[in-house]
């Protein structure tokens, strides 16, 4: 049964990509999109009712072979892609640290595994491990990825009719991008299962590749130049995962089994914080951390799903997976302290960058490097209450995060733009999908939704560590105030319009985008109503799992949670909010005759109209903006300390991790 | 504590909240009158107005701005039972946060250039103050031992002494919120320095009471956060003299100050605001305190 599930999370997805590459007919395709989807879900959740977990698995020895083999094929195609690169558009900074990073990754694990390893290919036992953490990773990635999928047949179908309509295309590429959408899959169900240090590292590399495929998918010199950035910034991440391995080789292959390394952690001897400070090197790449940021906020240049699939629920989940998986291991060190230090810097950074963006996508890209150092910050703190909430971020994210992308996208699809101030006033014409948007910007803001509930434990866990927790604190609540001004005054942009006279344009209900858009909103909002259970049958096990005492983060009762120094009354804070809020927000219709124009000195010209009377009788446009203080907050202007600032951090990581 | 005497006080404060907060702007009026000179109106003019306001015939200017003034009162109202139930502190601001977070958005979803003026300005008031009250709980819960205020309680002794230095950061987060000079940038308490006022010049009638009475709230509360500091001894009654003291400190900071600019507000309150507290954090940490 495992063995049958595992082949069906991890190998049924990249076989129905290939597939998806020889199929021409969208409609066939949009079939093998959705038969992939509906066989995830369903499996992802036989998987959770597997009952009895942690569960080992070893596949048939032949597999590591295979995986040997395709990883340095993989590592082959880089160089390839990167050299047809050079032959194209000449020398570029990118292709040559492609090149260079993919050999200072590549040549160490082949000198590992063909001169220092016993027997080739090196088996561990077991090769894959999964407990509650792989399983929560899994449902996100089978059901949320899926979705994104789904909800990318008919996207994508937009997107090319509009690019066609510009000239800018002349065939359908969307078999290649439905291959690298569902490689993604299979490759991070292999990510998360993963055992074997030499397997994480190879499905590390696949979803590297997939991410280079769908950045670079539209083909314009920017996506290719971006696709590129994305691939060395990740190989950075990738010679960390090398390097690890060698570090931690002492001849026995238990020495590179994921599990045991986590488990021998503190006893290891000298330099054992090495590794460790290796593969989260590998995962602060992954999870687009300071400074590499630069990397997913390039991504943006795909399309809409690529952007939402990379954010909620692969690539950059990767990153923090990694981080909170080998937690445990680094407990109770000055490395700890420090990352929850970086996490803090990366949140508190992200949300005064956010600010300044006025692109919807760059503003949802701070938004989850932010959320994602908000993870390493847990994960630093490394108490269990930390690593719960660390945990139930990661899942609260990854649905509004997936919600928020897919918004944009299919507002994008009815103003044919990105930008926040051409989304001003769209409230009034496409009412559902601004509905849906705003909740689920409000899921990421405010009580009583999870990421607010997360983070509320976050800063509950940051006040108990002694010394350091000071600087931690003060970052994690001026990031919080950031944070809350970024998305208010976008949510503002939205909303922004004069009464109209008469009722406004009806909004097309699309099944794929609304269908799917509702969907995930339900999520967010059900696992919010459900955060006792959630956290009961998830979160708890998991810390469980990973040496955790599950009783020191939360209890939980019938209407609240608790943890050991507060209390968060989940049930009745929905209720009375859901009464508080919703209530006006779905009753509260001023009558049409009271609709007045907005003050405008007593110069108006009439009700709905956007404009003023100037000198001589003239008629003038009224025009608003939203505000993004670019001069003091723009990216010119802070990079300049940020990037050092993170370079600084990861400096001293190492210095500490060595001493 | 019984539940059922909690559950009272917290209907006690919901009713009791807005008759405080309406005498204390009246009694504010007053005083800043005589300060510069004038008689002033009589001490429950604040009623009346709001009665007044509540007859006017209802006209709205933008599509969400109804509802958001309406959501303003419920959750600075829910925020106010959280607080008299004596829960979580951090989630009392998250649901104060929530609602004040719904004026400026209720402001910006009104094609005004005044009232996006206003919002954006508050929004700015927002990130001055936001991090020193979420910052401030943690001194507190730290002495006391837990976030809930029902801990604070039961911690038996006054925190000011241990505190002092968070309650200092603590008023200058008050006089954010009360919308005081120098920080009254997104529209004065007082309108006594524009015509037209910032974050609501386009609520009118009925959704500007709705707003005032959300402010009325939201001062006690806050006032109310202030008097936690010496709330348990014999010499509980100090508590009330905390709170009123810290509002009559407001009143003379208002009148002796000139609205001062975003920036420097947001420098002065990021630097000293939230330097205080984190001194305050460290040195309970080092044990000094």
């Amino acid at each position: 049964m495992i063995g049958t599930l595992v082949g069906l999370a991890i190998l049924f997805p990249i076989i129905t990509g290939l597939i998806c590459l020889l199929i021409k007919n969208h409609k066939a395709r949009g079939g093998v999109v959705y038969l992939t989807a509906a066989v995830l879900i369903i499996s992802s959740i036989f998987f959770l009712r597997q009952g009895s977990f942690p569960i080992g698995y070893s596949p048939a020895s032949t597999w590591d072979s295979v995986i040997l083999v395709f990883n340095y094929v993989i590592l082959a195609c880089f160089l390839f892609v990167a050299i047809r690169d050079i032959a194209q558009r000449g020398v570029s900074r990118h292709n040559i640290l492609t090149i260079a990073l993919t050999l200072v990754a590549g040549i160490p694990l082949a000198i590992f595994e063909f001169s220092w390893a016993p027997h080739t290919p090196l088996e561990v036992t077991p090769a894959l491990y999964i407990d509650h953490l792989s399983i929560i990773m899994c449902l996100i990635i089978s059901i949320i990825g899926s979705l994104i999928c789904v909800y990318a047949i008919r996207y994508m179908k937009d997107h090319e009719e509009h690019r066609m309509h510009l000239g800018e295309l002349k065939e359908t590429t969307q078999p290649k991008f439905f291959f690298f959408m569902l490689m993604f899959l299979g490759a991070m169900n292999g990510l998360v299962f993963a055992n074997n240090l030499l397997w994480l590292a190879f499905f590390w590399e696949v979803t590297t590749l997939a991410c280079w495929g769908l950045i670079r998918h539209d083909e314009t010199p920017i996506a290719i130049t971006n696709a590129f950035r994305a691939l060395w910034m990740c190989l950075i991440g990738s010679v960390g995962f090398s390097l690890a391995i060698m570090f931690l080789w002492n001849g026995s292959s238990d020495s590179i089994s994921l599990m045991q390394v986590i488990s021998s952690g503190a006893s290891a001897g000298p330099l054992f914080l090495l590794p460790f400070a290796l593969l989260c090197l590998a995962g602060f790449t992954k999870a687009a951390q300071l400074p590499f940021q630069s990397w997913l906020l390039g991504a943006m240049v795909a399309p809409t799903p690529v952007s939402a699939l990379l954010h909620s629920s692969t690539m950059v989940k990767a990153g923090v997976y990694l981080v909170l998986r080998i937690a445990p291991g680094f407990q109770g060190t000055h490395l700890s302290t420090l990352i929850a230090i970086y996490g803090g810097a990366v949140f508190l950074a992200t949300a005064i960058l956010a600010i300044s963006q006025s692109e919807a996508k760059r503003v949802l890209a701070y938004s989850t490097i932010g959320n994602l150092g908000l993870i390493m910050l847990c994960a630093g703190i490394n108490t269990p209450l930390a690593i719960a909430v660390g945990i139930m971020l990661l899942i609260f994210h990854a649905v509004s995060k997936g919600l928020l992308f897919l918004c944009v996208g299919a507002i994008e699809h009815h103003i044919w733009s990105r930008n926040i101030e051409d989304m001003e006033g769209v409230a009034r014409n496409l009412p559902l999908l601004t509905g849906i948007t705003i909740a689920g910007m409000l899921s990421m803001l405010v009580a009583p939704f999870g990421v607010l509930i997360a983070k509320w434990g976050a800063m509950e866990a940051a006040s108990g560590i002694g010394v350091w927790s000071t600087l931690v604190l003060v970052l994690l609540m001026l990031g919080s105030g950031a944070t809350t001004v970024f998305w208010a005054k976008w949510i503002g942009r939205f909303l922004c319009h004069s009464p109209v006279p008469g009722s406004a344009k009806t909004e097309p209900f699309i099944p794929l985008y609304h269908g799917i858009l509702l969907m995930l909103i339900t999520f967010a909002v059900v696992f919010s109503i459900l955060i006792a259970p959630v956290y009961n049958s998830f979160v708890a096990p998991a810390l469980t799992e990973a040496g955790y005492t599950a009783a020191l983060a939360f209890t939980t009762g019938a209407w609240f949670l608790k943890s050991p120094i507060g209390i968060f009354a989940a049930w009745p804070i929905f209720i009375i909010i859901t009464l508080a809020l919703f209530i006006p927000v779905l009753t509260a219709r001023a009558k049409p005759e009271a609709s007045r124009s907005s003050y405008m000195c007593g110069e108006n010209v009439e009700i709905g109209v956007d404009q003023f009377v100037a000198v001589a009788d003239e008629r003038t446009g009224l025009k608003t903006g939203g505000f993004y203080i670019e001069n003091i907050l723009g990216e010119g202007n802070l990079n300049r300390f940020v990037v050092p600032v993170g370079i600084v951090l990861l400096v001293i990581l190492f210095v500490l991790a060595a001493i | 504590m019984n539940t059922g005497w909690l559950i009272g006080s917290a209907i006690i404060a919901v009713i009791v909240a807005p008759l405080i907060g309406g005498l204390l702007r009246g009694i504010d009026r007053k005083l800043t009158a005589h300060m510069q000179g004038r008689i002033g109106p009589p001490i429950i003019q604040p009623f009346y107005d709001v009665i007044k306001l509540f007859g006017k015939k209802p006209m709205v200017a933008g599509g969400a701005q109804l509802a958001f003034a309406y959501a303003y009162l419920a959750l600075i109202i829910t925020a106010v039972v959280f607080f008299a139930l004596r829960q979580d502190l951090l989630v009392v601001l998250f649901i104060l946060f929530f609602g004040s977070l719904c004026l400026p958005i209720g402001a910006l979803s009104v094609k005004s250039p005044y009232s996006q003026f206003g919002g954006h300005r508050e929004l700015l008031q927002f990130l001055a103050y936001e991090p020193i009250l979420l910052l401030a709980t943690i001194p507190i819960a730290l002495k006391a031992g837990g976030f809930p205020v029902a801990d604070i309680f039961k911690y038996g002794q006054p925190l000011l002494p241990h505190l002092w230095i968070t309650f200092i950061a603590l008023l200058i987060a008050l006089a954010i919120v009360m919308r005081k000079s120098p920080f009254d940038i997104s529209g004065s308490e007082h309108a006594h320095q524009e015509l037209v006022r910032g974050v609501v010049t386009e609520f009118s009638g009925p959704y500007l009471a709705l707003i005032e009475l959300g402010h009325w709230y939201e001062m006690v509360l806050l006032l109310s956060i202030l008097g936690l500091f010496w709330v348990t001894g014999s010499l509980w009654w100090l508590s009330i003299i905390i709170a009123l003291g810290s509002w009559f400190i407001m009143l003379i900071v208002d009148n002796i100050n000139a609205r001062l600019t975003w920036s420097w507000m947001l420098k002065f309150a990021w630097g000293a605001g939230i330097i205080l507290v984190a001194l305050n954090i460290l040195f309970i940490n080092l044990g000094w305190m």
